[in-house]
């Protein structure tokens, strides 16, 4: 049984179509990987799937988790375990990362029939959690993102994913701007997550990040289609040979 | 003819202050006109919670002996009604005199008189209760606070009405503090909707002080704070924050004057506004650093949110520099919700209304966050809180 089962999606930004039908099935536990030169539809595709309503979605179905996706609102996709981790994750002063997340964390277990965590308990979780991606206290009590590194950014977003506990998470381009002990340390977060139940989308541009979260299944996305699908292998031939040849298949 | 007496003749001649006046120009009073004003003074309804141990209550402008609290006052505080100090309630102030400011020493009601002996500090904030309910009343007050040299207070002024009545709030007060006194000075404006209110608080501090103000206002319909301070001794320094949450068709005014006569000292404003529906803010900071003011440094920020495509805001800088070797720095902003931090938010599970709440409420947090008096701090969030539910 599929996880996210992506059936011929076309979706726009402002009238302009990027993605121009993609087909994907994800199924619990594995981990896919989509890379894609500059401006073929990567993060379309992840604000398409988070719920972002300033892209629409043209044609085709999303079926996560036997619910159909255009159903759901953004916050409702997240109740329902959809996690993007942002490539640009947004500064917001004046609300600390920990009462956001508390409220976040609380959304969810709302959702789903739990009872709220109060502060003690809160803490606890956090207290587990933090280990994940090695974040620092004052990080969570500074505001939102606030002044935070690229390396930072980065790690709060994986913070957040571990302390969330999606079904489906959603990697954008979480290796950007990252150095590579910044990168190992996301990268351990990441590994440390996976799951049989839970499955991954990891965008990326660089085969890079691959050497560290190794992906089950690889696929070529140009010009807002799947142009290719392979092993983890197929990322090291991209590395070798670069786009250009996926570019002349379109 | 007596001063009340003048006043009462000024203001017949020239009324309310008109959008002709430069200073007028975005806060039309013509409404008033509307209203006599001439309503029967009644025991209020109103209940209210005293912060702490020393509070006095202003019964429709009438210090009500029975609902204050003086009986522990500490040594070195008085703290009574103006109407034994009456001469000082007649004083002409530094602020230009207009229409409203005449009409308060025309028909003012009372008002508390508050004196700090020199080497005192008093530990227990004064809470300045005013319940009005009356209708149509004219409720004008007169304040008069003396803290003297090495003295420390806190006071805080609540204004509190029924959402029911009409009437005008016209208050002053003055506030003068000696060398090296610490003065906290809170205001919390939570009028009737319907209401009409002006404060005008002018503040004078010697050297080595700190007078420390913040000003929330969410309630009355049309309203103004002017607030005066002036800068008389070195290495002085004046807070000046507020926060207005603005509805329906309210429109507040708030004008901001620092006057920086000496070398060495500081003026910090940080004003933040959020506007729903069709309210009006207007902002207007003027610092005048005088010629041998150097060293000043002075900073001003008016930042505003509109929560709709109706709301307005009229936001003036004003800078007078006579002095050359001066930091002074302003801004001032309108935006709106930012699109991206709201979908981050609801990407981590928040639906829109707490996504909207948590991002107004962290606009509104850096006022909020610099309230030092932690009771008035959390009475803040609180009413935010209530605030947003209703707007959003």
């Amino acid at each position: 049984m599929s996880l996210l089962n992506i059936k011929n999606l076309h979706a726009s930004v402002e009238e302009n179509e990027i993605l121009k039908g993609i087909d994907l099935i994800i199924k619990p536990g594995e981990v896919h990987a989509i890379m894609g030169p500059n401006g073929s539809g990567k993060s379309t595709l992840s604000n398409v799937l988070a719920g972002n309503e300033s892209y629409q979605i043209s044609d085709g179905e999303i079926i996560y988790d036997n619910k159909d996706l255009s159903e759901l609102d953004a916050h409702e996709r997240a109740r329902e375990g959809m996690f993007l981790a942002f490539q640009y994750p947004v500064e917001i002063t004046g609300i600390s990362n920990m009462y956001f997340l508390k409220a976040a964390v609380n959304a969810v277990r709302v959702h789903k029939g739990q009872n709220e965590l109060d502060a003690m308990e809160f803490i606890d979780l956090i207290d587990q959690k933090k280990q994940l991606v090695k974040i620092k206290d004052d990080l969570l009590e500074r505001a939102v993102n606030s002044g935070f590194s690229g390396g930072e950014k980065k790690r709060n977003e994986i913070f957040q994913m571990a302390m969330l506990e999606p079904k489906m998470a959603i990697l954008d381009e979480t290796d950007s701007g990252l150095d590579i002990d910044a990168l190992k340390i996301v990268a351990d977060g990441v590994n440390a997550l996976r799951s049989p139940e839970r499955g991954f989308l990891v965008i990326t541009h660089y085969q890079r990040l691959l050497d560290y979260i190794v992906p089950d299944f690889v696929h070529v996305l140009v010009d807002g289609k799947i142009v290719k699908s392979g092993g983890k292998e197929l990322a090291l031939e991209l590395e070798e040979n670069g786009y250009v040849a996926f570019e002349e298949m379109k | 003819m007596n001063v009340q007496e003048k006043a009462l003749q000024e203001f017949n001649s020239t009324g309310y202050p008109t959008v002709k006046n430069e200073s007028w120009r975005f806060t039309d009073l013509s409404r008033l006109n509307n209203h006599s004003f001439d309503g029967i003074w009644k025991n209020s309804d109103i209940s209210f919670e005293p912060f702490d141990e020393i509070y006095i209550v202003f019964e429709n402008g009438k210090l009500s002996l029975d609902k204050s609290n003086l009986d522990t006052l500490p040594i070195g505080l008085t703290l009574k009604s103006i109407k034994d100090y009456k001469e000082l309630s007649l004083n002409s102030l530094q602020s230009e005199v207009n229409g409203i400011i005449n009409l308060n020493i025309a028909n003012f009601n009372d008002g508390y008189y508050l004196k700090v002996e020199d080497n005192i500090t008093i530990n227990t904030p004064i809470h300045i209760i005013y319940l009005t309910d009356s209708l149509n009343f004219s409720n004008c007050l007169r304040n008069y606070v003396e803290v003297g040299n090495n003295s420390k207070i806190t006071i805080v002024e609540e204004y509190i009405g029924d959402d029911n009545s009409i009437y005008l709030t016209n208050s002053i007060t003055e506030v003068f503090g000696g060398n090296n006194c610490d003065i906290g000075h809170y205001k919390y404006q939570c009028e009737s909707n319907q209401s009409f209110h002006f404060q005008t608080i002018e503040v004078t501090i010697g050297s080595n002080s700190f007078f420390n103000n913040h000003s929330i206002s969410i309630g009355c319909e049309l309203g103004r704070n002017d607030i005066r301070g002036i800068l008389k001794g070195e290495n002085s320094e004046i807070v000046c924050n507020g926060l207005y949450l603005l509805k329906d068709n309210q429109l507040f005014d708030t004008h901001l004057f620092m006057d920086h006569a000496v070398p060495n000292c500081k003026s910090h404003e940080l004003y933040k506004g959020i506007l729903a529906d069709k309210s009006k803010g207007i902002f207007c900071g003027r610092i005048l650093v005088q010629p041998d003011a150097q060293q000043t440094d002075a900073i001003q920020s008016n930042a505003n949110l509109l929560l709709s495509r109706t709301a307005k805001v009229n936001t003036m800088p004003q800078l007078e520099i006579y002095a050359d070797d001066v930091r002074c720095t302003h801004g001032a902003t309108i935006g709106e919700i930012d699109e991206k931090a709201l979908f981050y938010m609801k990407s981590r599970g928040l639906d829109d209304f707490s996504a909207n709440a948590l991002l107004t409420f962290a606009f509104a947090n850096e006022v909020v966050d610099g309230i030092s008096f932690k009771p008035m701090r959390k009475k803040i969030e609180q009413s935010i809180e209530v605030w947003l539910k209703k707007v959003l």
